[in-house]
């Protein structure tokens, strides 16, 4: 088992290595940071000057190796745009992802099961045949135009009528963009700014968790119903049948339990992709988190901001694995013989 | 055109009942420092505008006006000019304003940290006279000096040295970045750099109050369709830009309106006029001013405004909009669209079939691609074989200052409001200081005799002479086919007053909210 981590952790590590450089390579192609952080009137020196200061004009490997000794410093430099440390402005802006990410990782999860096992069991009824059609849409759909969708729905409003009367209502209201009013839950560095505790913060993250959680809800709902209804025709639960347990025993006891190990790899690695995918999320409800401040360092040549988000997203993909490997060895015991543990 | 605030408006707006009134408005960018020395963009001059104040500032309709100097005059022998300050004017915190202030903020503004130093790159030194009098002094006569530093922001010397804020800070933080003593309307009250920021009036102002605002809060929002839906949901009162698909759509909505005007910018084609050859290896078709002028005759500008601009900019004729100073009427019309001029002009000059590359931006300038995509239909109707190499605009400068490029796309808009600032800066022969983004090195020897003369020439007429006759050059010569000027489109909800100046600059004290709605 240890021996397992120390492997996992080390192929981690030069996972990491190699992300940093192909990201490194990319930045190249992103464009000059110096003309967008100069004004109009610069003169040729100006831009060499600022090249010098910033590192610019050193060779590719030599900034790709200052970065990384500076990285594992936990000194991740000084943003273009902003002019203050990336690691403050990161930390500043990660509760918001992560507050988004887990609640439309809980309305995914929750709904994805709960519709997952009613189509499974109801294969045949009308509700479940909707609903199955319905998650066509949430798959086909892409993020941003659910997410216009839904600001115009719910935040610009619609005029509805209910049938056969005069009374109109206007489905708007909702928050569009932002976070709403934060309130400091922690208080570590920086603090930890939640939108969770206001009511004003909690109705602002409806719906982009929706537009978020929308794609991993079908998915989740879809692979449910799958290996539900592989399970179900299995042998044991045709005895289980004959043994004349009842429904719901069978059901959820035993069923249930035996469709979680793929649903738990599944989620596993889209929470990883929730944070990661939050970008087109929080550029269209301008929410303020890491996805955000990357799509702005990109419009601005922010190397070392995107640098940092990157390392982020990858330390994260590579974190979730690892977790994901070791809930396999936990939930399915016919693992833990040693050497099948990869 | 601009919608001024009238007479009658302003009185309306005095005799309104004193209530709370909050003014939220949104634009793409966040100004990325507070600091007014350390970066001269637009968003950050703009939103600084309305808590730091300069010497001189710009009206409604962007003529100087005193503003912490009362008046000012040339010192003989055009050896710099005098400013009178105005006195019993106050810092946010308080202290009071004198010349010590200005004196400071010369040496600060004109340090190596500064963004905004090549202001002073004529001014030889600053002499405090007295405690309300300033001569600054320059290196050859400036008619146009007090134009030019109309965003030279006035900082307190004690509070910057208390607070370690002496010099600007560009590539890290200081206590300037996100704080601000300034003196005007407008005091910082929080800021949250890319969330929010939030104004409140400043109590101890010196100059007459003509709006209505009790706190105004800024939000930055990238999102255009979301900038567009906040605006129609009341979340915001005022959305820069409109994007201009959504312009129609916005009017046609209740309680909100599109204010439309004309940015200072010109959108122009430029050309490699130094270039040996095209990018494909041929000869450079360009260097021949009969190619350049039936690019001009071929592009339909009409068209283009009406189909991509849904009609809300004007044509150009030159590198400045009429609404800037030094707009040469002797050259006010733009070539004519004729087609059969442009292929006879293209075959004496045997360019007929030439294929070359045309540079476009697609995140800089409103539409860009798609009116290089029109352009490329026009040449190709003429003859020419234009490709389309689009990107964005962090790739572009770059490609543009390594040559990789047979025409491009640029736009231009004025520092100083003046036709003097293109000249300097577009046509002049490519050098360390001038002509800095002449890229296709165009060089004129005339154009290059009359620009320190147009600097320093202190009678109007003889400078708009001048200005006229580089005006002329520039167009004869077909140096850049001037298509448009860019429009300007703000969304506002109904019942507000503001005033939308060319140069884009939301100015604050210039709201007053809870008007009855028509």
């Amino acid at each position: 088992m240890l021996s397992f981590i120390l492997k996992r952790i080390a192929q981690s590590i030069l996972v990491l290595l190699v992300v940093g450089l192909v990201a490194f390579a990319m930045f190249r192609f992103v464009g000059d940071p110096v003309d967008t952080m100069l004004g109009q009137e610069r003169t040729v020196q100006d831009i060499e000057r600022l090249r010098e200061v910033l590192g610019l004009n050193k060779p590719f490997f030599v900034q790709y190796w200052d970065f990384l000794v500076r990285a594992v410093q936990g000194d991740f430099g000084i943003s273009y745009r902003q002019g203050r440390p990336v690691a403050e402005i990161i930390i500043e802006r990660l509760p918001a992802t992560l507050e988004l990410a887990l609640v439309s990782g809980l309305i995914a999860l929750g709904m994805g099961i709960v519709l997952g096992i009613f189509t499974a069991i109801r294969r045949d009824g009308f509700w479940a045949n909707f609903i199955m059609s319905a998650s066509l849409i949430g798959v086909s759909l892409p993020t941003f135009l659910i997410g216009v969708l839904l600001i115009y729905a719910f935040g610009v409003g619609l005029e509805v009528r209910i049938p056969f009367t005069d009374i109109t209502f206007n489905t708007g209201g909702m928050p569009i963009f932002g976070r709403g009013d934060t309130r400091p839950v922690f208080g570590w560095v920086g603090g930890w700014n939640s939108g969770l505790a206001t009511w004003d913060g909690l109705q602002s993250i409806v719906l982009p968790a929706i537009t978020l959680g929308l794609y991993q809800m079908t998915l989740i709902m879809r692979l449910v119903r799958a290996e539900m209804l592989e399970v179900l025709r299995a042998d044991y639960i045709r005895f289980a049948r004959a043994r004349g347990l009842s429904d719901r025993a069978i059901n959820f006891r035993h069923a249930l339990k035996n469709t979680m190990v793929p649903v738990i790899t599944v989620t596993g690695l889209q929470l990883g992709s929730i944070i990661a995918f939050a970008i087109i999320t929080e550029t269209v409800f301008q929410w303020p988190g890491v996805g955000l401040l990357f799509i702005n360092a990109i419009q601005f040549v922010d190397i070392p901001v995107m640098a940092a988000y990157l390392m982020l997203i990858s330390v994260m993909f590579v974190g979730i694995n690892l977790i994901v490997d070791l809930l396999y060895v936990a939930i399915d015991p016919r693992l833990r013989v040693d050497g099948k543990t990869t | 055109m601009n919608r001024l605030l009238t007479a009658s408006v302003l009185a309306l707006a005095t005799a309104l009942p004193a209530q709370a009134e909050t003014f939220r408005w949104s634009a793409t960018t966040d100004p990325q420092t507070m600091d007014p020395h350390a970066v001269s963009s637009a968003p950050v001059l703009g939103f600084l505008n309305n808590v730091y104040e300069g010497l001189v500032r710009r009206g409604r309709d962007m003529a100087i006006e005193p503003a912490l100097a009362e008046s000012w005059e040339p010192l003989p022998d055009g050896a710099g000019w005098r400013f009178n300050l105005r006195q019993g004017v106050s810092f946010h915190d308080g202290a009071a304003f004198n010349a010590d202030d200005v004196l400071f903020s010369y040496e600060r503004a004109s340090s190596e940290d500064s963004d905004v130093a090549s202001w002073f790159a004529v001014v030889s030194g600053v002499n405090v006279v007295d405690e309300y009098t300033v001569d600054i002094l320059t290196t050859s006569p400036q008619p146009i000096f007090p134009d030019s530093i109309a965003n030279w922001m006035m900082m307190d010397s004690d509070w910057a040295a208390a607070n370690g804020a002496e010099r600007p800070a560009r590539d890290t933080e200081n206590f300037a970045t996100r704080n601000v003593n300034g003196t005007a309307a407008f005091m910082l009250q929080s800021r949250q750099p890319d969330l929010e920021t939030v104004l409140v009036p400043f109590d101890g102002w010196w100059g007459e109050v003509e709006h209505n605002v009790t706190e105004a809060i800024f939000t930055p929002i990238q999102n255009s369709a979301t900038a567009v839906a906040a605006l129609l949901a009341g979340d915001v009162d005022l959305i820069d830009p409109v994007p201009v698909q959504d312009a129609d759509r916005v009017n046609a909505s209740d309680g909100v309106h599109v204010l439309s005007g004309i940015e200072a910018r010109v959108i122009m084609l430029g050309y490699g006029h130094d270039h040996e050859t095209l990018l494909s290896g041929e000869d450079n078709i360009f260097a021949d001013v009969r190619v350049r002028q039936a690019v001009a005759h071929a592009i339909n500008v009409p068209a283009i405004l009406q189909a991509i601009m849904g009609g809300n900019a004007e044509e150009a004729s030159q590198l400045v909009s009429p609404a800037m100073r030094g707009f040469s009427e002797a050259n006010a019309a733009r070539p004519a669209y004729d087609q059969d001029l442009a292929r006879s002009l293209i075959a004496e000059a045997g360019a007929d079939g030439a294929t070359f590359n045309l540079s476009c931006p697609n995140d800089r300038y409103l539409n860009d691609e798609a009116v290089c995509q029109a352009v490329v239909g026009m040449l190709a109707q003429v003859g020419l074989n234009a490709q389309l190499e689009t990107m964005p605009v962090s790739n572009y400068w770059p490609e543009l200052r390594a040559d990789n490029y047979d025409m491009y796309l640029l736009g231009w808009s004025p520092g100083t409001f003046d036709a003097e600032h293109p000249l300097r800066f577009l046509v002049h022969t490519n050098g360390e200081r001038l002509g800095t983004w002449n890229f296709g090195g165009y060089s004129n020897p005339r154009i290059d005799e009359m620009l320190p003369l147009i600097q320093s020439e202190i009678d109007p007429d003889a400078r708009q002479a001048m200005l006229d006759e580089a005006a002329a050059i520039v167009q004869q010569d077909a140096v850049y086919n001037t298509m448009y000027v860019q429009p300007l489109l703000w969304g506002v909800a109904d019942g507000i007053e503001l005033t939308q100046r060319p140069d884009n600059f939301f100015i604050l004290r210039w709201v007053t909210m809870g008007l009855p709605v028509e």
